[in-house]
């Protein structure tokens, strides 16, 4: 053994290393995952899927004993809530019709909001504690790309798709250090940065940044998507507001905002694959 | 000294033996949150076998496992792994060579530099890419510790019966 390692332990080494560094500058230089890295995603892909088939099982059945109870307040409560949005949506129909007319008369565009979506399902959440991510079993055979938004089926974001490989992609989620987002407070029209911060990930919350230092925001604002830049579509809900608090330069203030989604619980989720936002 | 073949056969029991602990990995530890945080073996691996392999067979070993991680696992870099992984075998090859005799003890005395090692790289990083967290990593790193620690004893049970398996004669 050590005469092996004696011989040829150093062109091992450095076999080993030539690989790395060519996985890192792959890495750097493609837009979808290096080979290597997109044989090994497909490899365990089906193990990812046959764990996670386990494992929601296993959630099934301890659902299915959950408190009946429980479940018949909660539809008591639903049936009211249905009862106000069909009331909702009568009036927004109405309101719908004014704007029409009123558009007509104004003589403007109408708003055109459209996103293509692939409809994928999560097959593993984090794997390390340094990274707050998600695997999904949509990839490049799907039309998915890095940098693609993910979000939820009310419309709030997930995450954005970090690698991709033929049959899976790695999503990370906003909270994750490597995320930063153009972000608006919908009450207050407040442009910031929404950015994963690592003391936050932990509890499931990240920050808005470059807020001005006299922004008027309250607890529980609504914080979408500014759609600055065009590299991520307006209007997808990121998060609420937790608090306030002025930054260390006391220049500008910073909020903690909570995320609309739930991470933990996501079992299917939308690619935004492309989107077309006029107004 | 070991024939060629014994060699292969030697590494392949080390293979199967980290694929074990990759399905565990994957299968039953990343959905366990204790502490919250989720138990991760890797750093462990790294480091048992250079403590019963020695430095330079640690290291190697170390690089390789890195460069499997890197290519499954998320991470800020694209080779992170692959750099902390090596050096992690090295310290666990020299501690068991001029510390602690190879042993359920030394794997728990060497996985502490594991995760050190693994976790300050992870604070490094982020603070080059500026979101400094030097308190919050401290505090993952000793409840990851925690938590990841007693992987040392089903860690070290199975490298050990492998290597006593491949070394009869030494």
């Amino acid at each position: 053994m050590k005469k092996f390692f004696r011989e040829h332990g150093i062109w091992v080494l450095f076999a080993t290393a030539v690989v790395a560094v060519a996985l890192a500058l792959m890495s750097v230089f493609s837009t979808t995952s290096s080979p290597l890295t997109n044989l090994a995603g497909v490899i365990t892909s089906p193990f990812r899927s046959a764990y996670t088939a386990v494992a929601n099982w296993i959630t099934d059945k301890q659902n299915y004993y959950q408190d009946v109870t429980a479940l018949e307040e909660e539809n008591t409560s639903l049936r009211r809530e249905n009862a106000q949005l069909r009331a909702q949506l009568r009036q927004a129909e109405t309101d719908s019709e004014e704007n029409a007319r009123l558009r007509e008369l104004l003589n403007l565009r109408e708003q055109i909001y459209d996103l293509e979506l692939e409809t994928a399902m999560v097959t593993e959440h984090e794997v390390t504690n340094w990274t707050s991510s998600l695997t999904l079993n949509k990839g490049t055979e799907h039309g998915v790309e890095v940098n693609d938004c993910v979000i939820t089926e009310t419309g709030a974001l997930v995450g954005v798709v970090s690698r991709v490989g033929l049959n899976w992609c790695t999503v990370l989620t906003i909270v994750d250090t490597d995320t930063s987002l153009g972000a608006q407070v919908y009450r207050t029209k407040d442009l910031g940065l929404a950015v994963g911060d690592f003391s936050l990930m932990g509890e499931n919350r990240l920050r808005l940044d470059y807020l001005p230092a006299d922004c008027q925001l309250l607890g529980g604002d609504l914080v979408l998507t500014s759609g600055l830049g065009g590299y991520y579509p307006s209007g997808l809900e990121i998060g609420t507001v937790e608090v306030v608090q002025p930054d260390d330069s006391g220049a500008a203030s910073y909020a903690v905002l909570t995320p609309v989604a739930d991470f933990d619980s996501l079992v299917e989720v939308f690619i935004v694959k492309s989107f077309d936002i006029q107004s | 000294m070991l024939a060629r073949s014994a060699t292969i056969f030697k590494w392949s029991l080390y293979a199967g033996a980290t694929l074990v602990f990759f399905l565990l990995q994957g299968a039953l530890l990343q959905r366990i949150s204790l502490w919250g945080v989720i138990p991760f073996c890797f750093p462990i691996l790294a480091a048992v076998l250079g403590m019963y392999e020695g430095p330079l067979p640690g290291s190697i070993y170390g690089l390789a496992l890195g460069v499997l991680c890197d290519l499954l696992l998320p991470a800020a870099i694209p080779c992170f792994y692959t750099l902390v992984f090596p050096a992690v075998g090295l310290c666990a090859g020299l501690i068991s060579q001029s510390l602690l005799p190879a042993g359920f003890v030394c794997a728990a005395a060497c996985s502490l530099p594991a995760f050190f090692l693994t976790d300050l790289f992870h604070c490094l990083v982020l603070w080059a890419q500026g979101h400094e967290a030097w308190a919050a990593g401290a505090w993952l790193f000793l409840r990851e510790t925690c938590v990841s620690l007693p992987l040392c004893v089903p860690a070290a049970a199975l490298f050990s019966a492998v290597f006593r398996r491949t070394h009869l004669d030494d």
